[in-house]
């Protein structure tokens, strides 16, 4: 995941929702799930992790050649252009929300996405998986 | 007394069967498919087809060799009677049931083939001939019941992706995309080389195993397979083999009865 993040710290501990994917998915169906998670209210932020694709050939006789790889695009989320270098394994889901009730409600509506979006299976479990303040590394 | 017979590999479960197949040289291995030589040397990248052997020196017949009691011992393999230079083909094995993976085929090769050099990393695995026995080997490589299309790769570079997650198609990661999944022949087929430099046309390599299959062929003992403490024997030899590497390392007064 990105050392800097997408969006500014919460400062406090916000819980983070974690989607595993028991398969490395495709561009395509990256942002069905993507797109499908957009509409639900209270997420912060979503970042994805998964296998590094680059944009050119980095080593081998090749070197600098375009590498060409079908799943290495620009897909649409919400309107919006993200470009994907990742053939995407998993999502972390970070939720803005004050009580279990909200944080419930909010889990279900990710796990429903998901289940229509990601038939081959995921694991979801809800934690915190990443840094939410400033530490050493942001003061370089 | 009678000759020691070389058992390969202890163990009674699958996996153990497998390793003493593939490493036995009088088995011959079953071939699966068809990929012409022509491919085969087009996705190595080596060489065009068709196009002449280079040398790294004249060939032996020539007479230049130094008077030596081992050459004369040792017949030389084609390749190096005429000089060609060593190239290399190199094999990903993915941890999801491969029919095959690194170490083992180092075994194997060493017990079936001469003339080469091997190495094993965790998860790929070089060899090293002389050119035109390259090509053949590597045929028989690709041919063979050691390959299948979804999870074996051949990448000369940038080979990660053995310990990966599957695709959707159930292929294994390549960043490079050297081969991709052809949804109408349900065929895997290569569109660049070893190396990543494109192909000029692509080239099937056929369908990949199911994993009912996959799990009968495979040489990889896993927990969600056969476990290797389900295999006694196999166990036993582990533990014995690292008793003596430990005991051997430090206090080989103390080995005894092993």
């Amino acid at each position: 995941m990105l050392s800097e993040p997408t969006v500014d710290y919460a400062g406090i501990p916000l819980p983070e929702v974690e989607v595993f994917s028991h398969v490395l998915l495709s561009a395509d169906s990256t942002e069905k799930v993507l797109n499908a998670l957009d509409p639900i209210e209270r997420i912060r932020q979503i970042n994805m992790t998964g296998e590094s694709v680059p944009s050119t050939l980095n080593n081998g006789p090749a070197k600098g050649l375009p590498n060409n790889h079908s799943e290495r695009k620009v897909i649409k989320v919400g309107g919006r252009d993200v470009e994907l270098r990742y053939l995407v394994g998993a999502f972390y889901i970070e939720l803005d929300v004050e009580n279990e009730e909200m944080l419930d409600e909010a889990v279900g509506k990710i796990r429903s996405a998901c289940e229509t979006t990601m038939p081959r299976g995921f694991d979801l479990s809800v934690g915190r998986y990443s840094k939410y303040r400033k530490t050493l590394r942001d003061y370089k | 007394m009678a000759a020691y017979k070389r058992q390969f590999y202890p163990g009674t479960t699958i996996p153990a069967k497998n390793r003493k197949k593939v490493m036995d040289p009088k088995v011959k291995l079953k071939k699966l498919r068809d990929v012409s030589m022509d491919d085969v040397v087009r996705i190595m990248g080596h060489r065009n087809p068709g196009e002449d052997y280079k040398s790294i020196h004249p060939p032996i017949q020539e007479g230049k060799e130094p008077d030596c009691p081992i050459r004369k011992l040792v017949e030389p393999i084609e390749g190096a009677k005429k000089g060609d230079r060593i190239r290399y083909i190199q094999f990903t094995d993915s941890v999801y049931f491969a029919p095959i993976s690194p170490y083992q085929r180092a075994w194997m090769y060493l017990s079936r083939y001469r003339g080469i050099d091997t190495g094993t990393l965790s998860g790929r695995q070089i060899i090293e001939i002389r050119e035109r026995d390259l090509e053949k080997l590597a045929k028989e490589m690709v041919d063979n019941e050691t390959f299948d299309p979804a999870l074996t790769g051949i990448r000369g570079a940038t080979v990660h992706g053995h310990a990966c997650r599957l695709d959707e198609n159930g292929l294994m990661f390549d960043a490079w995309q050297r081969y991709v999944w052809d949804k109408n022949k349900k065929e895997v087929v290569y569109v660049k080389d070893q190396v990543a430099v494109p192909l000029d046309r692509k080239i099937s390599v056929g369908k990949p195993a199911s994993m009912a299959d996959l799990k009968k062929r495979t040489t990889i003992f896993r927990a969600d397979g056969v476990d290797m403490r389900e295999d006694k024997e196999v166990t036993a030899y582990g533990l014995r083999i690292h008793k003596l590497r430990t005991l051997g390392g430090y206090q080989p007064f103390n080995v005894k009865d092993v």
